[in-house]
C-alpha cells in the first residue's frame, strides 16, 4: 500500500531531469524530498500527481499502477484522488474559502458536502471565515485553505510542493506542526517536497535527499544527520565542518601531518577518496591554556573570526588548509590560537564528491 | 515555471484497472481531442479559403463562377499606371492621416494624462464615444457638411455671398480631414496605457535634474514612449490602408481612387474585372500584413517603459497660459468629430428638402415613418442585431478555444493553428470579402445569400482580436489553478468549466463587447457578399446615401446609434467585466 515509484524517469525533450529513481512511501508514513533547487523533486512530485507523464518506469498508488509508459497506462490526475497543496497555494480567487474546499466534494459528487468542508475547516482552525473570499485573507489563512481543500475530500494520498516557502518564519513553524498533526489524524501516505532542511528533519518519518535528479541517500532524519553517506548529504542537511585528510600506514592524518582518529565504522578501504565529517556542535572549543581530556582529538587551530549568537559564539577557526565552525562560550580574539578537542567516532570519514552542477547553483 | 512545452498528448488515454473509469478518461479526453481538430478545422477553413480562393481568383480571366482560362494579365497589369497611380495615393492618404492622427492623439493623451487639464473624464468618455462613431456614418455627415452643396458652401454663399471661395469634401484633403478624425481616438486609446503604466519616477528625475516640463516632455517621456507610439503608427497605419467607408463616400464622387475602393469599383461597375481585383487585394494584404508583422516584433521587443504597480500619483504639468488654447483644441476636436456630424445628421434626418437654413427647411418624420413602414430596413435591423448578437458570441467562443489550445494544452501542431488564426489580421475587410466571393463560387456549400456567410465573414475579421484577448488573460492565470482542480478530482474539461472560464470572464465579456460594436459598424467584409435578404444596417444607410437619399440615410444613422448606445448600455449593464476597456 502507499506509493511505489519503481525506476521513474521524466525528460523534457532530450533533457533528462529524473535519472530512474525508486522508492515507496507506506501507508500512514510522511516522507519528505529533500534536494537543492532544480535537482526535481517538482518534477517527480509532479508525476505522482499526474500533471507530468512519466518518459518511463512505473507508479502505483495503494497497490494500483497509475502511470506505466511502457503499458501505455495513465490515469489522469482527477482519479488518482489525492489531496495536493501547491507552492502557491493556488487557491481559486472566484470562490469564497467554503466554495474552495467544497470543490473537491462537489466533484467527487459527496453527499454530505456541508459537512465535508465544516470538518475541513476546523481542522485548519479557518470555519469563522468560510466566507470570505481569497483576496481577503493573508497568505497564512490562503494556505491553510490549500490545506483544507486538499485534505477535504479524504484523499488516500497527500502531496505537498513546498507549502511553506511563502510564509514568514513564525508561521512556518506553527503550520509545520499542524500538517503533520493533520496527516498523522488522516493516516494516509504523504509526500512533501521542501528544500528546506529544518522542514524536512522535523516532520518526517523519513526523508529522501536528491542531487541532480538521482536518489543520494535515504533514511529517517536521525540517520541522515548522523549518517550521511557524502559529503554533499553532510553539508546539505545541517552545518557540518570537513578536513581534508589523508591514510597514511593505518593511521589517518591531516595535510599538515597531524594524527586523526577517525570513527572506526566509517574507516573502510573502499577505493573512494574521503573526507572527514565533524560537525560544530561535536567540537569543544578552547584557549591553549586549558588542559585537554585524554583520548580525544586534539588540534591546535588559529582563530580566524567570531560571530555573536547569544547563547554562544560561533567561531571560525584555521586549522591547516580548512576553515572550521565551532562554539564556544569563552571570549577569543581573532588571530589567537585555540584548541579544538573532539571524540574520535565524532569524526566520520564520507565519500568526498564532487560539487555536482546543482549543488553549486544552491550556494 | 513554463511546462508548457510538456504539452498533453493526443495519445489514447489510459488502458485502465477500473472499467467504469476507462470509458470516462476515453470520454474526457475524447472530447478535447475531437474538440481539437474541429477547431483547426473551422480555423483553417475560415483563415485559408479566401486567400486561396483570391490567388485562384487572381489567376483567371473571368467572374467568379463563369468558364474562363488560366492567365497572368492580372498580376501584370498590376504595374499599369492606374493601378500604381491608386497605390501611391493609398500610400499618401494613409501616411498622412496616420502621421496626423498620431501627432493629435498623443497631444490630446499627454494634455489628459500630465498636465492639470481639468476634465480628463469627460474628455476620455467622448474620445471612447467617437471611437464607437461608424466611420462611414461620420463620412455622410462630412459629406452634408462640406461637399459641393453642403452646410458649409451654402453658408459661404446664402449668408455671407462669398462666390470666390469654396469648399469641396470630394478631394484627397477630404478623405484626409475626416480619416484623421476617425483614427484619432484610437492613437488616443492605444497610447493611454502605457502613458498611464509609465513609471513616474523617471519623469521626476528629470524634474529633479532640472528640466522644464516642456523639455521633460520632449526630452524623456516622449522617448520612452517610442515603442507604444511606433506601435500604434503601424496599427494606425494599417486600418488607413484598409478603410473602405471613407474612401467610398468621399473619393468615388472626386474620382479619387485607393486600392480598397479599386477593388469594390472593379468588381461593381462594369467592364468588371475580378481577376485583376483578386490580384490587388493579395497585393493590400501583403503590405498590411508587413506592417501587422513590424507592429508584433516592436511590441515583443518593447522593454523601454517600465510599468510598476506603483504608477502613483504624477505632479502635473501646468499649463499656465495654454489652459485655453488647450480647451478651445479640445472642445473643436470633440465638436468636429462627434457633436457636429451627430447635430447635421439628426438635422438632415428631419427636413423634407435639404437646405443649410433652418428656416427655410421644412420638417418632417416622414423619414422614420419610412423605416417603420420599410419591411425591407426592418430585416436590415434584425439582421443587425442576430449577426452582431449571435456572430459575437460566435467569435468569442471560437477565439476562447483556439487560445485555450494554443496557451494551455498545446497539442501537435497547435503552432500552425496560432498561425492561423492571425492571419485574417492583415487581410482588410474588402479583401476578406471579394475572397469569399470567389470561393463561393467555385464551393458546393448553399452559404451565399445566408447570414452565415455574413457571420463566417466577420468572424474571419476579429478572430484574431478574440484569440488575443482571451490568451492574455489564460497566460495570466497560473496554471496550478486548473491543475488544483484535477487534483482535486475535476476532470479537464470541468476544471475549464469550473475554474478557467469563470476566472476569465471579465476578458470574455470585454472581448464580446468589442466584436458587437465592430460587427454593428462593419461595411468593408460586407460590402461585396450581402445580398437583398441578408442586407444589415451599415449596408442599407450606405446604399440609400449612394442614392442620394441624405434624409432616409440619416435618420437610418441617428437609429444605428440610437442602437448602439442602446446596445452598448446594455451590454456594460449585464456584463460588468466589459467596462475595464
Ligand atoms: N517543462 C519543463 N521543460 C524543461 N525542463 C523542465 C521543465 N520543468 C522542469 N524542468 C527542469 O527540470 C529540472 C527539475 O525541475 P524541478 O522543478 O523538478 O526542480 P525542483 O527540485 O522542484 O526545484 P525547486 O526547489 O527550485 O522547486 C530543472 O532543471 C528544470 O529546469
Ligand atoms: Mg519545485
Amino acid at each position: 500500500m502507499g506509493i511505489s515509484v519503481k525506476n521513474l524517469v521524466k525528460s523534457f525533450g532530450t533533457h533528462t531531469v529524473i535519472h530512474s529513481i525508486s522508492f515507496d512511501v507506506a501507508d500512514g508514513e510522511f516522507v519528505t524530498l529533500l534536494g537543492p533547487s532544480g535537482c526535481g523533486k517538482t518534477t517527480t512530485l509532479r508525476c505522482i500527481a499526474g500533471l507530468d507523464t512519466p518518459s518511463t518506469g512505473t507508479i502505483a498508488i495503494n497497490g494500483e499502477t497509475v502511470s506505466d509508459p511502457a503499458n501505455n497506462l495513465f490515469v489522469p490526475p482527477h482519479e488518482r484522488d489525492l489531496g495536493m497543496v501547491f507552492q502557491s497555494y493556488a487557491v481559486w480567487p472566484h470562490l469564497t474559502v467554503a466554495e474552495n474546499v467544497a470543490f473537491p466534494l462537489t466533484v467527487k459528487g459527496d453527499r454530505d458536502v456541508a459537512a465535508g468542508v465544516a470538518w475541513a475547516l476546523d481542522i485548519v482552525g479557518m470555519s469563522k471565515l468560510a466566507q470570505r473570499r481569497p483576496s481577503e485573507l493573508s497568505g497564512g489563512q490562503q494556505q491553510r485553505v490549500a490545506l483544507a481543500r486538499a485534505i477535504a475530500a479524504r484523499p488516500q494520498l497527500l502531496l505537498f510542493d513546498e507549502p511553506l516557502s511563502n510564509l514568514d518564519a513564525r508561521l512556518r513553524d506553527r503550520t509545520r506542526l499542524e500538517i503533520s498533526r493533520i496527516q498523522r489524524e488522516l493516516k494516509v501516505p504523504a509526500l512533501y517536497v521542501t528544500h528546506d532542511q529544518t522542514e524536512a528533519l522535523s516532520m518526517s518519518d523519513r526523508v529522501i535527499v536528491m542531487e541532480a535528479g538521482r536518489i543520494v541517500q535515504e533514511g529517517d532524519p536521525r540517520e541522515l544527520y548522523q549518517k550521511p553517506v557524502n559529503r554533499f548529504v553532510a553539508d546539505f542537511i545541517g552545518g557540518a565542518n570537513f578536513l581534508h585528510v589523508q591514510r597514511v600506514g593505518r593511521q589517518w592524518q591531516l595535510e599538515n601531518g597531524s594524527p586523526l582518529a577517525v570513527d572506526p565504522t566509517t574507516d573502510r578501504d573502499d577505493g573512494r577518496s574521503k573526507i572527514a565529517l565533524l560537525r560544530p556542535e561535536a567540537i569543544r572549543l578552547d584557549e591553549p591554556s586549558v588542559p585537554t581530556p585524554t583520548g580525544q582529538n586534539r588540534l591546535t587551530g588559529r582563530v580566524v573570526g567570531g560571530m555573536y549568537l547569544g547563547p554562544h559564539v560561533e567561531y571560525i577557526v584555521e586549522v591547516g588548509a580548512d576553515r572550521l565552525r565551532a562554539y564556544s562560550r569563552s571570549a577569543l580574539s581573532p588571530g589567537s590560537p585555540a584548541i579544538l578537542t573532539f571524540d574520535a567516532c565524532d569524526c566520520r570519514l564520507v565519500d568526498d564528491t564532487p560539487l555536482t552542477e546543482a549543488r553549486s547553483h544552491h550556494a | 515555471m513554463d511546462r508548457g512545452e510538456e504539452g498533453f498528448r493526443l495519445e489514447t488515454p489510459a488502458v485502465r484497472v477500473r472499467p467504469n473509469t476507462i470509458r470516462r478518461a476515453a470520454a474526457n479526453g475524447g472530447v478535447l481531442i475531437g474538440l481539437y481538430v474541429v477547431v483547426f478545422a473551422v480555423v483553417a477553413f475560415l483563415a485559408l479559403v479566401p486567400l486561396a480562393a483570391l490567388v485562384i481568383g487572381s489567376l483567371r480571366d473571368t467572374s467568379p463562377g463563369m468558364p474562363g482560362q488560366w492567365t497572368l494579365a492580372n498580376w501584370a497589369n498590376l504595374v499599369s499606371p492606374g493601378v500604381v497611380e491608386t497605390l501611391l495615393t493609398t500610400l499618401a492618404v494613409a501616411g498622412l492621416s496616420t502621421a496626423f492622427a498620431m501627432a493629435i492623439g498623443t497631444a490630446l493623451a499627454l494634455v489628459i494624462h500630465r498636465t492639470d487639464f481639468r476634465w480628463p473624464n469627460a474628455m476620455t468618455g467622448m474620445l471612447a464615444l467617437s471611437f464607437y462613431f461608424p466611420s462611414f456614418i461620420l463620412a455622410m455627415a462630412w459629406i452634408v457638411i462640406g461637399s459641393p452643396g453642403g452646410v458649409i458652401n451654402d453658408i459661404l454663399r446664402e449668408f455671407l455671398n462669398i462666390e470666390s471661395f469654396s469648399v469641396d469634401i470630394y478631394s484627397v484633403t477630404g478623405i484626409i480631414f475626416v480619416m484623421v478624425l476617425h483614427q484619432v481616438p484610437f492613437v488616443y486609446l492605444t497610447i493611454r496605457g502605457p502613458i498611464m503604466g509609465m513609471d513616474p519616477s523617471y519623469e521626476e528625475a528629470a524634474r529633479t535634474a532640472g528640466a522644464s516640463p516642456w523639455r521633460m516632455l520632449r526630452r524623456v517621456t516622449l522617448p520612452m514612449l517610442a515603442y507604444a507610439l511606433a506601435s500604434s503608427a503601424l496599427l494606425c497605419l494599417v486600418l488607413t490602408l484598409e478603410q473602405f467607408g471613407i474612401p467610398v463616400l468621399i473619393g468615388v464622387p472626386g474620382h479619387v481612387t485607393v486600392l480598397a475602393t479599386q477593388i469594390y469599383l472593379l468588381c461593381r461597375f462594369p467592364p468588371t474585372a475580378y481577376g485583376l481585383a483578386a490580384a490587388i487585394g493579395l497585393t493590400l494584404a501583403a503590405i498590411t500584413s508587413v506592417a501587422i508583422l513590424l507592429q508584433r516584433r516592436l511590441a515583443r521587443g518593447d522593454r523601454s517603459v517600465t510599468t510598476t504597480g506603483k504608477a502613483g500619483k504624477i505632479t502635473p504639468i501646468p499649463l499656465g497660459v495654454w489652459r485655453w488654447p488647450v480647451n478651445l483644441m479640445c472642445g473643436f476636436y470633440i465638436a468636429v468629430s462627434l457633436v457636429l456630424p451627430g447635430l447635421i445628421l439628426l438635422y438632415t434626418s428631419l427636413i423634407k428638402f435639404f437646405t443649410a437654413n433652418p428656416f427655410d427647411a421644412t420638417f418632417t418624420f416622414r423619414n422614420y415613418l419610412y423605416i417603420w413602414n420599410s419591411e425591407e430596413t426592418q430585416r436590415a435591423i434584425i439582421n443587425t442585431i442576430i449577426v452582431s448578437g449571435g456572430g459575437a458570441l460566435v467569435g468569442v467562443l471560437l477565439g476562447v478555444a483556439c487560445s485555450y489550445y494554443v496557451v494551455r494544452l498545446r497539442p501537435t501542431g497547435y503552432r500552425v493553428l496560432d498561425a492561423l488564426v492571425m492571419l485574417p489580421f492583415g487581410v482588410p475587410g474588402i479583401v476578406l470579402g471579394l475572397g469569399l466571393l470567389w470561393a463561393y463560387a467555385y464551393l458546393p456549400l448553399p452559404l451565399y445569400g445566408t447570414l452565415t456567410l455574413i457571420v463566417l465573414a466577420y468572424v474571419t475579421r476579429f478572430l484574431p482580436y478574440a484569440a488575443e484577448t482571451a490568451g492574455a488573460r489564460f497566460v495570466q492565470l497560473d496554471r496550478s489553478l486548473e491543475e488544483a482542480a484535477w487534483t482535486a478530482g475535476a476532470s479537464r474539461l470541468s476544471g475549464v468549466w469550473r475554474i478557467l472560464m469563470p476566472l476569465s470572464l471579465p476578458s470574455l465579456q470585454s472581448s464580446y463587447f468589442l466584436l458587437f460594436m465592430a460587427f454593428f459598424r462593419e461595411i468593408s467584409a460586407t460590402i461585396l457578399i450581402f445580398t437583398a435578404s441578408t442586407s444589415v444596417l451599415s449596408v442599407s444607410i450606405w446604399s440609400s446615401f449612394e442614392q442620394a437619399n441624405w434624409g432616409f440615410a440619416s435618420a437610418l444613422s441617428i437609429l444605428a446609434m440610437v442602437l448602439m448606445v442602446a446596445m452598448m448600455s446594455l451590454l456594460l449593464w449585464a456584463m460588468p467585466g466589459a467596462r475595464r476597456r
